[in-house]
């Protein structure tokens, strides 16, 4: 079963959401609505939140700064549920997950009753919004919803850029339908950046995302292939592919 | 959310091996002196070569010196899978692998697997090791069997065959098909010798690098070979031309910082400084395997510029190591140069002994001695002189045997000690030329 975060500032929906979750497929993960020191930087983990919210991963965040080691899963759910109450802890709460790296391509979702939809109140930053009573396939549908918003499209899906087609299913890029020739690093560092569009990764977050754990090259391996791909995908598509100076890279859909 | 899957690597070859139509892949792994070595693989046997690899006579990997067999599994490293451009017709693709014995732990006579080990070792301290390289080649005309001197390309009888840029052209297709197989390369020129070239590889990891010079030979052998030439990296192929050398660049990151680099004027921090000491230090035990053939001395003794001593210098040029002057805004290229290394060399232990040799300086506080400016004094120590010399010094090496391990440190000294047997044994045309009329 694939987790879910969910973090239970109204206890009811929290309760109906578990229930329709698990009917989903996914086991839902209360978590720690106090304290959870979700940090907002990559390499560290929530791992004190995996002891009082109960197995969400294996802990392990040892905060070195060097990659590789923050130990836990990031799940495939995001939930966070409010009312009118709730609403100023459960932005700030959105805003603190969306500033984890791990977390970038995990849907947040929103579970709310009406009153917090009054007008004057800010709703968090959230990929989709449920509004109670909602059924479960209404949850299904905000879910896929917020998985292809976020490109994360289903495995045999091409992507297309113009000329430019990957098709996630063969492996394999072409550009004016002529293959191009990737390596194996290269093809996976612009799946990644080509299905996580619009957000900056830094080098080491590739380096763990991309490369895995037992790789002893260093961050400027990134560099390198990133290089190279800007270089095989020539001038047309190299320019979406950008350099956020001092923090990494981001690929421009 | 699709997971991606641990064995993404796997899937990624197979498939991509379907959609090209690739028939027959090739598996390579370099013995103890840096041969490349190659098995064809029809596609149909891949998934399963993947899986549990495929068993060869582990006496391979040993070199000219056959000592035992011993059934070793060839475990492909799907990461390196690559197609090889210069097979347009029928797509052909390789990848490295790495060496298991039937257990399933690595195999201790695996070039490649000792590098990984040194590399492990500067992991778990925090750094990694960036190597650039320069790698010197000549053209010739193709060899005849009859031992006459090579003819380079740029005069003699095929000059008038070959367009004026026919050297350029080369490097061109050389260097396209490099990058097509992932192999950046920064630069490439005509050396000092008549059809010498240069071309130089973008700096990456180490493994990355080792497994890029093993690449880079074969293709300038091929593209060399479709131009109806013959590209040697004989370390010195020719008495009054320069030789051929691989300068190694080397430098050390903790995370995105630069080890090597310090603020203001000074060309190396102090760890810069310690590691270098340490490449100083051990230079001479390290020699056998930047050094590997009879030949590579008659390089490192004959001018040129090519280092003799130990030595490091800024501004000098015939030093073991230079170092770049201070680049106060440009952290990165902080660096060291070793210039004595062939390209003929092994370059997986190559560089395991370098980053073994620049640690232990740090680990034990090496001081580094004084700067040479061009001539090296008279008390400098000398790189050993002959392949017997050096020899004796790797064999006499605890560094060596500790980066290296027992097995590959006897295979490199066993295929050493028969490559000087040879040699003595063998009546030099100097030795007719010099003697015959007067004794």
């Amino acid at each position: 079963m694939r987790d879910a975060w969910l973090y239970p500032y109204v206890p009811a929906l929290a309760a109906t959401l578990a229930d329709d979750l698990a009917e989903l497929g996914y086991s839902a993960r209360a978590r720690p609505l106090e304290g959870e020191p979700l940090a907002g930087l990559a390499g560290e983990g929530p791992a004190d939140a995996d002891r009082a919210g109960g197995g969400v991963a294996s802990p392990g965040a040892n905060g070195s700064g060097s990659r590789g080691n923050s130990g836990w899963r990031p799940p495939a759910l995001v939930l966070v549920t409010l009312d009118a109450r709730a609403i100023a802890v459960a932005n700030e709460r959105c805003a603190r997950l969306r500033a984890v790296e791990e977390l970038a391509e995990v849907p947040l979702l929103l579970a709310s009753d009406e009153n917090a939809l009054r007008a004057g109140n800010t709703l968090p930053d959230g990929d989709e919004l449920l509004v109670a009573p909602w059924s479960v396939d209404e949850l299904r549908a905000r879910v896929e919803r917020a998985n292809q918003r976020l490109g994360l499209a289903d495995e045999g899906d091409v992507v297309r850029l113009g000329t430019l087609e990957l098709n996630l299913a063969t492996y394999q890029v072409t550009i004016d339908a002529r293959p191009v020739d990737f390596t194996y690093m290269e093809y996976e560092l612009l799946r990644f950046l080509i299905t996580h569009p619009n957000r900056v990764f830094s080098r080491e977050a590739l380096l763990n995302r991309v490369w895995g754990y037992d790789f002893y090259g260093g961050t400027r391996t990134v560099d390198v292939h990133v290089r190279r791909v800007r270089a095989k995908l020539g001038n047309e598509h190299a320019t979406h592919l950008l350099t956020v100076r001092s923090v990494g890279y981001r690929f421009e859909r | 959310m699709p997971d991606r899957p641990a064995d993404l690597d796997t899937s990624y070859v197979l498939r991509t091996v379907t959609e090209r139509g690739v028939r027959f892949v090739r598996l390579w792994f370099v013995d103890v002196l840096g041969t490349l070595k190659s098995f064809s693989l029809p596609t149909s046997e891949l998934e399963q070569a993947l899986e549990e690899g495929v068993s060869i006579d582990g006496s391979s990997l040993e070199g000219s010196v056959r000592l035992r067999e011993r059934d070793v599994i060839a475990v492909p490293d799907p990461r390196t899978f690559q197609l090889l451009p210069w097979r347009r017709q029928a797509p052909v693709a390789r990848m490295f692998c790495d060496m298991r014995l039937p257990e399933g732990t690595p195999f201790a006579g695996d070039s490649r697997q000792a590098l990984r080990n040194v590399l492990a070792q500067a992991s778990a301290l925090g750094y990694t090791l960036q190597v650039g390289t320069e790698l010197e080649f000549f053209l010739f005309a193709p060899l005849s069997d009859d031992g006459a001197l090579p003819v380079p390309l740029d005069r003699g009888a095929y000059f008038d065959l070959t367009p004026r840029d026919e050297g350029s052209d080369f490097r061109r297709e050389t260097i396209e098909h490099l990058e097509q197989m992932g192999i950046p390369v920064t630069a490439s020129h005509h050396e000092v010798g008549p059809s010498q070239h240069e071309i130089q590889l973008q700096y990456t990891d180490a493994l990355s690098m080792a497994d890029a010079v093993s690449t880079f030979k074969l293709a300038v052998k091929e593209v060399a070979h479709e131009q109806g030439a013959y590209a040697s990296f004989m370390p010195k192929p020719l008495e009054d031309q320069s030789g051929s050398g691989m300068h190694v660049h080397l430098s050390l990151f903790e995370g995105e910082r630069n080890l090597f680099h310090a603020p203001g004027d000074e060309p190396l921090s102090e760890a810069g400084r310690r590691f270098l000491a340490g490449v100083l230090t051990h230079a001479r035990e390290i020699t056998a395997v930047t050094n590997p053939w009879v030949n590579s001395y008659k390089r490192l003794g004959g001018g040129f510029e090519a280092p003799e001593h130990v030595s490091w210098t800024r501004h000098g040029r015939s030093a073991l190591v230079r170092v770049p002057s201070a680049r106060p805004n440009r952290q990165s290229a902080a660096r060291i140069e070793v210039r004595s290394p062939d390209t003929g060399s092994n370059p997986y232990l190559a560089f395991a002994l370098l980053l073994a040799a620049g640690l232990r300086g740090i680990e034990r506080g090496y001081e580094l001695g004084p700067e040479v400016e061009d001539e090296a004094p008279a008390d400098a120590p000398l790189l050993p002189a002959d392949l017997r010399e050096a020899t004796a010094a790797f064999e006499a090496s605890e560094l060596a045997r500790e980066a290296l391990g027992e097995r590959l440190c006897e295979w490199v000294a066993a295929n050493q000690r028969r490559e000087w047997r040879d040699y003595q044994r063998t009546v030099t045309e100097f030795e007719r030329r010099r003697y015959l009329p007067i004794l």
